[in-house]
């Protein structure tokens, strides 16, 4: 076999074709490889699986939970912090990161205090939160709110700053002004940064709304987490964090998608993600 | 068409770019600036466009002051500053928008032909090369039909067989509705095969040291004996330009 492998002039046969899979097809070959061979070695007795139960397990513990309804119930809490807290924190940040990137006076006012507030570990906030806003929603959405506004007002006053004053030459050589010249120019412009940062702030809202939830839920997957470590069932919190997964991802896909429209002069943003 | 009076700009910091600038170019004329580099010749043409304000005189187009970009002067700048989020017929089409969606559309696809570009409209401006991105942006600034086009420099970042190419393709353009054109530029060829006349400035402040009339007919050969001799003049009017702003500088 190898004999014949030898044989072959170098640039002949095309790729094979498992060889050619091309990304996210083959970024799954090796968890489902080892998830599979967990739950071999488990089924065969070589491994007992108790602590870190095989997928069977913890489809099984996702399944008796949706079908007695807990599930969604779980999940939608959670979903609802993110979006909430993402929404607020967006907002906050684009408005800041829009004043700050446009009039050098503002920036210069409040920039400082900015990156100061940001170079604090989001999770010291936790206490103040909770002894200001109490230990329910609005506490819980404040925190992932403040680890969503940093990225994206960084994204939003940078991309502004570094809009090519060439391109907005071209523009007022057209005639545009005022809010036409921001229309058609400046937000084409930094469109793409800004979406890269809502991702950013999108994936740390994900973050926050696991620590906010383990600080003390009643509902949400975070609780299913720290329910899971209490009542010692592994297979629960795999579940949680399975799901954790596809959520996070799910969200950033749904973001790109909204914005590709808006994104295609970017070379950057080829459909790779 | 467009008339110069003693125009003047200082800049902030203090750099003297132009000073009393006195220049009439007719309707339809293609004039070409020449002079060596920081002579003034793209603070010229902003003045032109209406993108600096001139510290002393005016610029007056059609008899009419210019205190900010007019709508029949288009720019055509050194790079080609597309914007990368449209493809090569919406560049085209950027100047058009007061035209119903059709009549824009058979603009732009009639600019495009002019350049040649076609088959390229549904591109985006990081798949073309240096010379189709210049010729997008050309057919960007004479899609609104402009009275007078304002060139800096539009060839000099190209190699010299696309750069003689794009020269020769702009003298056909401009046959099509004859609009003033100020080319500025460093390269003696150009002007020569491009110009009826020829500002040559002088640096420190910028200043107009000699104008060369250029009386060859069109198309013009840049290989042709009288052609090499309006280069010699041009290069030896440049040379005195620089030695003058050299000696002023001394003095
Ligand atoms: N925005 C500016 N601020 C200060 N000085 C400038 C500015 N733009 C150009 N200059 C100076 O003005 C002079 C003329 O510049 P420019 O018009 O760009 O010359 P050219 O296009 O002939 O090379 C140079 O000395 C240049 O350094
Ligand atoms: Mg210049």
């Amino acid at each position: 076999m190898t004999s014949l492998d030898l044989d072959l002039p170098a640039a002949s046969p095309p790729p094979r074709r498992a060889l050619r899979l091309r990304g996210p097809l083959l970024g799954l070959v090796l968890p489902l490889l080892l998830a599979a061979g967990w739950q071999v070695a488990v089924d065969a007795g070589w491994a007992g699986g108790r602590l870190l139960p095989p997928p069977s397990r913890i489809i099984e513990s996702l399944w008796s939970l949706a079908v007695a309804g807990e599930l969604l119930p779980h999940v939608l809490a959670t979903l609802a912090r993110v979006g909430l807290g993402f929404a607020i924190g967006a907002a906050v940040g684009i408005v800041l990161g829009a004043a700050a990137g446009y009039a050098r006076l503002f920036r210069d006012l409040v920039d400082p205090t900015l990156q100061a507030l940001r170079a604090i570990p989001s999770l010291a906030w936790v206490p103040l939160f909770i002894l200001w806003l109490g230990i329910f929603e609005p506490s819980k959405l404040a925190l992932i709110a403040v680890g969503v506004v940093f990225p994206v007002y960084l994204g939003v006053s940078g991309s502004i700053l570094a809009v090519d004053r060439k391109i907005v030459e071209v523009g007022r050589v057209f005639r545009l002004k005022g809010l036409a010249l921001v229309r058609r120019v400046l937000l084409p412009a930094i469109l793409p940064a800004v979406v890269l940062s809502l991702r950013s702030g999108l994936g740390l809202g994900w973050m926050f709304v696991v620590a906010a939830e383990i600080m003390g839920a009643s509902e949400g997957l975070g609780y299913l987490l720290v329910d899971g470590q209490q009542l010692g069932k592994p297979d629960q919190i795999l579940g949680a964090i399975v799901i954790f997964a596809l959520l996070g991802k799910a969200t950033d896909a749904i973001l790109v998608l909204l914005a590709r429209p808006t994104l295609r002069g970017q070379d950057a943003f080829g459909g790779r993600n | 068409m467009l008339t110069l009076r003693n125009l003047g700009k200082t800049y902030e910091d203090g750099t003297r770019a132009l000073s009393g600038i006195e220049l009439q170019v007719e309707a339809g004329e293609i004039l070409a600036v020449v002079g060596g580099s920081g002579c003034g010749k793209s603070t010229l043409l902003r003045l032109i466009a209406g993108l600096d304000r001139p510290t002393t005189g005016q610029v007056l187009v059609d008899g009419e002051p210019v205190a900010e970009p007019h709508p029949l002067v288009g720019v055509v700048f050194q790079e080609a500053r597309l914007f990368p989020w449209l493809s090569v017929a919406e560049n085209v089409g950027f100047g058009l928008r007061h035209l119903p969606a059709s009549e824009r559309a058979a603009r732009v696809t009639a600019e495009l032909e002019r350049v040649g570009l076609a088959s390229a409209a549904g591109r985006l401006p990081r798949e073309l090369s240096g010379g189709m991105a210049q010729r997008v942006a050309i057919a960007r600034a004479l899609a609104p039909r402009p009275r007078v086009l304002l060139l800096d420099e539009p060839f000099s970042a190209l190699d010299a067989l696309t750069r003689a190419g794009l020269q020769d393709q702009l003298a056909r353009l401009w046959t099509g509705d004859r609009p003033t054109l100020v080319l500025v530029t460093h390269d003696i060829e150009e002007a020569a095969v491009l110009a009826d006349r020829v500002v040559v400035l002088r640096p420190r402040p910028g200043r107009v040291d000699a104008v060369i009339d250029i009386a060859l007919p069109r198309p013009r050969d840049r290989d042709d004996a009288a052609v090499e001799t309006v280069k010699h003049d041009l290069r030896r009017a440049l040379d005195r330009s620089l030695g003058a702003g050299r000696q002023g500088e001394a003095a």
